[in-house]
């Protein structure tokens, strides 16, 4: 089933007069249950690229469908909703409220989405529990270690059950043990019939995925499937 | 300390609103204690700027007129003479000074105080010159205690004068000084003693729903009896509470417009004071609230988020300055009766809040337009 259709998009700004083409006329097709690794060195258009799919950007000129919804012709508050029930963000920084406890950050997403307060408690700490957290509920994320901080995150992306889960160098802030950790949990939400996009820049964490796709000048260059 | 502003001016409005409540109170009560169907004949009048010297050459009252505006009013149904002057007051080794009056049997009836003990003198006692006297609750505390004080002699300027009555006791006058400590005198006595030409005035009862023309006619026989010709202007005056309220509400007017405009001055500052504190919290959290859109919040609910913060400061100062006027308004209830009106504290804490809504909304529309992107990207 196709979840993601990107044809041919731009992203062009202007920066002092001159033209800069992130993205020059990009053609992709995800689709459900895929794990892909979106790689490319800084300046590729990796991370409009990365903007784009997560609905934060939208895109000068081509056609975004996301199952189906024209994302291309929303405003602000129909990206903000599709965010909200789409797509889970997971961060380099993981970007938690340091004021808030690990519960907290992962109930935020289901505020937002206008669910009961019980229900959200009962949702929120059942996605903790995935990710093995069911003991660090209420510990700020200053009481917990990077790796435990990251699936926090990784709940709070899970928690309103997204069409996929788009993360950005989400190991780049890890020591190599604790980032093997992450690209586990990944992994296992794959097989449990996630979608997931990877953003990377080594090779190694691209190795997890099962397609990669690489990019350069705006330009998909490389898309291989099935390693 | 920023919302510092927001306390001080939900403090000056409520305490301002206590004050005028309490002085409102006060004077009620003080107004009804002087009366307001009595009419106060003098050679001054109240709250007039005139000059002193234009106040000495009109002529003195003198006791005769009360008989005189007795026989020719109608509207006049008490008419009794007042004389003051202060006086000192012993009995055994207790000694105090204090104002003494000097009039006639009708007093009583132009005053709102009561006898509590004993009774008043009479007309007989009076036109005899009869040394007796009434004297105040006060007096009565200091000399007596809780002994009875009827049939005792007391020395008023070293003369002895027999107690014959007790006047109840009656607080401050507009919470200023008290009334209590007095001695009344027959006029009978007062005049043989002290000089006549004290200071005095007239009081007469006239009928509470025609004060109007009690006005009239009593002025009238004054011009008659001061044998004034129609050109003439008068040379005495009759004066009214009506005067005190006049005072009075320009004294409230005056105290509610400096209150006011601290109120004002203080929120505006306060105001511009949370308007600053939200800027800046706006620019430290910047990647919170890319966080936060990027997670599906939109721009109302950042716009509301923002907004109820800076209402939940406003809100809690407003507490604090409903507090602190509550500790103050005890202190000003020991001078005289106030309360914290509930009225006015609820619209000062709803005033507050409206700060925190207008205040806020600059620093909270500017965080609902960030864009998600830049935000998450700000360090």
């Amino acid at each position: 089933m196709i979840l993601i259709n990107l044809s041919n998009i731009y992203k062009i700004y202007n920066v002092g007069g001159e033209e800069v083409r992130a993205l020059d006329g990009v053609d992709l097709i995800i689709n459900d249950n895929e794990y892909l690794a979106i790689m490319g060195p800084s300046g590729s258009g990796k991370s409009t690229m990365m903007n784009m799919i997560g609905c934060l950007d939208t895109p000068t000129s081509g056609v975004y469908e996301f199952e189906g919804e024209k994302v291309h012709i929303m405003d602000d508050g129909q990206l903000a909703s599709i965010r909200n029930r789409k797509i889970g963000f997971v961060f380099q920084t993981f970007n938690l409220l340091p004021k808030a406890t690990a519960l907290h950050n992962v109930e935020i997403p289901l505020v937002y989405a206008n669910i009961r307060k019980e229900k959200r408690i009962k949702m929120a700490s059942k996605s903790l529990k995935n990710v093995g957290l069911g003991d660090r509920m209420h510990h700020k994320p200053n009481e917990l270690s990077g790796g435990q901080r990251q699936r926090v995150a990784i709940a709070r992306a899970l928690v309103n059950n997204p069409s996929i889960i788009l993360a950005d160098e989400p190991t780049g802030n890890l020591d190599s043990k604790s980032g093997q950790e992450i690209l586990q949990i990944f992994d296992d939400l794959h097989a449990q019939g996630n979608t997931i996009i990877l953003v990377t820049h080594e090779d190694d964490i691209a190795k997890h995925a099962k397609r990669t796709i690489r990019l350069f000048d705006g330009k998909i260059t490389e898309d291989i499937k099935d390693k | 300390m920023t919302a510092l502003g927001i306390v001080i001016g939900v403090l000056s409005v409520t305490l301002m609103g206590t004050l005028i409540s309490g002085l409102d109170r006060s004077f009620e009560n003080s107004m009804s204690w002087l009366g307001k169907d009595i009419l106060y004949i003098s050679r001054y009048e109240w709250f007039s700027d005139m000059e002193w010297w234009e106040i000495k050459n009109r002529p003195r009252m003198r006791t005769e007129y009360v008989d005189k505006i007795k026989e020719k009013s109608k509207y006049a149904l008490a008419v009794s003479p007042v004389m003051q002057r202060t006086a000192s007051l012993s009995y055994k080794d207790k000694e105090t000074r204090t104002e003494i009056f000097g009039t006639n049997e009708e007093y009583m009836e132009t005053i709102s105080t009561d006898i509590q003990q004993g009774r008043f003198f009479t007309e007989s006692e009076d036109k005899s010159g009869a040394r007796v006297t009434i004297i105040g609750h006060g007096i009565k505390e200091v000399f007596f205690g809780e002994k009875n004080p009827l049939g005792k002699y007391i020395k008023i300027d070293n003369l002895k004068f027999r107690v014959v009555g007790v006047l109840e006791k009656q607080g401050k006058f507009l919470g200023l000084f008290s009334v209590d400590k007095q001695a009344i005198l027959p006029a009978g006595a007062y005049k043989r003693i002290f000089s006549k030409r004290g200071w005095m005035r007239l009081s007469v009862k006239v009928p509470e729903h025609r004060l109007s023309e009690g006005l009239d006619e009593i002025s009238g026989v004054m011009r008659q009896i001061r044998g004034l010709r129609p050109s003439d202007k008068n040379n005495f005056a009759i004066n009214q509470t009506k005067a005190f309220e006049a005072q009075y509400n320009t004294l409230k007017v005056a105290i509610g417009g400096t209150g006011l405009f601290i109120t004002l001055l203080s929120l505006i500052v306060g105001g511009i004071g949370i308007m600053n504190i939200m800027f800046v919290s706006v620019k430290e959290r910047t990647r919170e609230i890319g966080v936060r859109k990027a997670i599906g919040a939109t721009r109302g609910m950042i716009l509301s988020q923002f907004l109820m913060e800076a209402v939940t400061i406003c809100f809690i100062a407003g507490l604090i300055g409903l507090f602190l006027a509550y500790v103050s308004s005890t202190f000003i209830n020991k001078i005289f009766p106030s309360t914290l009106p509930i009225g006015l504290s609820i619209s000062a804490i709803v005033m507050s809040m409206v700060v925190g809504v207008l205040s806020g909304f600059i620093p909270a529309y500017q965080a609902s337009k960030l864009d998600p992107i830049d935000s998450l990207r700000y360090e």
